[in-house]
């Protein structure tokens, strides 16, 4: 049996423990490890993973409703277009970026973006059509700060923006104030493709023809046969899920 | 003898800007003016040691504390006020706004009471400045001044109880019971270890205590030193005693329904209170104004070294509040009655002995 008793430290602990919370407040009040950052005149260079506003692309969108059902805080809602396609609904977004993971085709990608403000509950709410690009922003900062672990601590490290001498490329974008390609990581490339386990065991029927939102499944009728276009392939692994004889499977290519 | 024959007798004496002040003593009114302003009592009290010195400290002490806990707490603090200079002058700027503000008196509260207090606790903070000698720049000069300061200090928790009881809301209420007890915990040591100096240097003169003090009284009595800087601290609410204010449990206390610039005059209350008692603290412990006499300010060197001397030992304390947790009320009593007054005790004892030497 384990008995919990109350700790009396001796006399020399005690002054010891005085002794050390008063140097550690007279040092930091010295030379502080601070790291707050003077947002908006500093802005800290976040990591490409940040998850910020989501971003759209249209063209690559397969509407599968993946997004949609997967969203734990039912922010986002099909609209219909010519097909149907996202909206976010920031009042409910946690940020989670769940769609982002589940987008089969990368259609939906994060941005750095992250201090946006809305004017009403309403405005809250964005429209497939705005969420092609990320919305307009004001920046002003005149430092840089990177988080840098050095020795097991957290340091800043400050640049002026305007003296940024190893990165020429972000300097001209953040001076010429072109932020969407600042801000938006590069797409992930689509990694996966539909392939065929068992040819042998195919039964024809053609439905994986029928759901491929690229048609990119094509029946030979001369030949009797199916094949897959991979260049069109988008991944989004429709047909897998609707193969009745389960011989269709993703692959890296 | 006319009064502006009493002005002249005592005039300060200030080399570097005798010549201006011989050249405006020939103008016709302003001679008056200036004459007022130089005559040694006036300016002890309406100037340095005084009031100038006071509202200047004020502006400083609560701009430094914010930033000091901030750096201490990996923080920024006050920095939008003027940014080229870091906000230094948040303090004035907070000032300025509570002047401007609404003051608003609640129905339930006891109106003339209310309305009063706040310039009346103002009195028991001045009065001892009075008796606060700098030198020759002495308001009223007295053989029980030391005396005389401890007991009006003591009005001025009277006020904050009774600033309690009119502002009649429940916080404002608890706030002024916590203030009573706390009273009660620092009174009596606080009391002892300041007889134990009175009777190390065998007077209540403030004059006798400093030229006595050729070792400084820090090391004639360290005991009595401790227990008047726990009784500062227990005192002035300070952090580790903030009993009475507690901003996170009855949103500070006695002043909770104050708003405007009567909010203004009691929140520096505990900071006036701790300015007396950091100057009664340098006269007892630290040497009052002894210090190198610089020959081109006059007499203005004596209040020049008594105040950076208080000053030095406030900015120093306000540390204290980004070190400790807050005490309970009960063990703030416990400590009260038990360690301290027996410690202030043993500093009465040792007082004593060390005064038969001295």
């Amino acid at each position: 049996m384990i008995k919990i008793s109350k700790v009396e430290p001796s006399v020399s602990d005690r002054i010891k423990g005085h002794l050390n919370a008063i140097t550690t407040a007279f040092v930091q009040a010295l030379k502080p490890d601070r790291i707050t950052v003077e947002y908006p005149r500093e802005r800290r260079r976040y990591p490409d993973n940040f998850r910020g506003i989501l971003i759209f692309d249209k063209d690559r969108c397969v509407s599968c409703f993946r997004c949609a059902q997967i969203c734990p805080a039912n922010a986002i809602k099909m609209e219909f277009y010519d097909n149907y396609y996202p909206s976010v609904d920031y009042a409910k977004c946690i940020f989670c970026h769940f769609c982002v993971e589940s987008c089969p085709t990368g259609a939906l990608r994060s941005s750095k973006v992250h201090d946006v403000a809305f004017k009403s509950l309403d405005d809250m709410y964005i429209h497939t059509n705005s969420m092609m690009s990320i919305p307009e922003i004001v920046r002003e900062e005149e430092i840089e700060v990177e988080y840098e672990i050095e020795d097991g601590k957290l340091k800043l490290r400050r640049e002026v923006v305007e003296k940024l001498e190893v990165d020429y490329e972000r300097r001209r974008l953040i001076l010429k104030k072109e932020l969407s390609s600042l801000e938006v990581p590069p797409p992930i490339p689509v990694r996966k493709r539909a392939y065929c386990k068992d040819p042998e065991s195919c039964l024809g029927c053609r439905i994986c023809a029928s759901v491929c939102p690229r048609n990119a499944i094509k029946y030979d009728r001369k030949k009797r046969i199916m094949s897959i276009d991979i260049e069109k392939c988008v991944g989004c692994g429709f047909c897998v899920r609707h193969c009745p004889m389960e011989i269709l499977d993703l692959k890296v290519m | 003898m006319s009064l502006f024959e009493i002005f002249v007798s005592n005039m300060m004496n200030i080399p570097i800007i005798k010549p201006l002040i011989d050249y405006l003593m020939g103008v016709p009114v302003i001679r008056f003016i200036v004459a007022l302003i130089l005559w040694r009592p006036f300016f002890a009290i309406a100037i340095a040691p005084g009031l100038g010195a006071l509202g200047l400290y004020l502006l400083w002490i609560v701009y430094f504390e914010r930033k000091l806990t901030a750096r201490v707490q990996w923080r920024v603090g006050p920095l939008e006020v003027c940014r080229p200079i870091r906000g230094l002058i948040q303090a004035l700027a907070d000032g300025i706004r509570f002047f401007f503000q609404e003051v608003i008196v609640h129905r339930e509260a006891h109106r003339p009471y209310y309305v009063q207090l706040p310039i009346l606790a103002f009195i028991p903070v001045l009065i001892p400045i009075m008796f606060i000698p700098a030198g020759n720049v002495v308001g009223i000069k007295s053989d029980y001044a030391i005396q005389l300061i401890v007991a009006f200090l003591a009005l001025i928790s009277i006020t904050i109880v009774v600033i309690g009881w009119a502002s009649n809301s429940r916080f404002a209420f608890v706030g002024s019971v916590r203030e009573a007890f706390m009273y009660f915990a620092y009174e009596v040591p606080f009391v002892i270890a300041v007889i134990s100096m009175i009777f190390l240097y065998g007077s209540g003169n403030p004059y006798v205590a400093v030229e006595k003090q050729t070792i400084p009284g820090v090391f004639l009595n360290p005991i009595a030193f401790i227990v008047y800087l726990i009784a500062m601290l227990m005192a002035t609410s300070r952090l580790p005693f903030e009993i009475p204010e507690a901003d996170q449990e009855i949103a500070f206390g006695p002043f909770v329904e104050y708003s405007g610039i009567l909010f203004g005059l009691v929140m520096t209350l505990a900071y006036e209170k701790l300015y007396i008692m950091a100057l009664l603290f340098t006269i007892l412990f630290l040497g009052g104004w002894s210090g190198p006499y610089i020959w081109i300010i006059g007499d203005l060197s004596h209040v020049l070294w008594l105040l950076l001397k208080t000053v030095v030992t406030i900015s120093i304390i306000v540390i204290v509040r980004s070190i400790y947790a807050r005490y309970r009320l009960d063990q703030a009593l416990k400590l009260g009655w038990s360690s301290m007054l027996g410690l202030s005790l043993v500093g009465l004892v040792l007082g004593v002995g060390v005064g038969w030497f001295v």
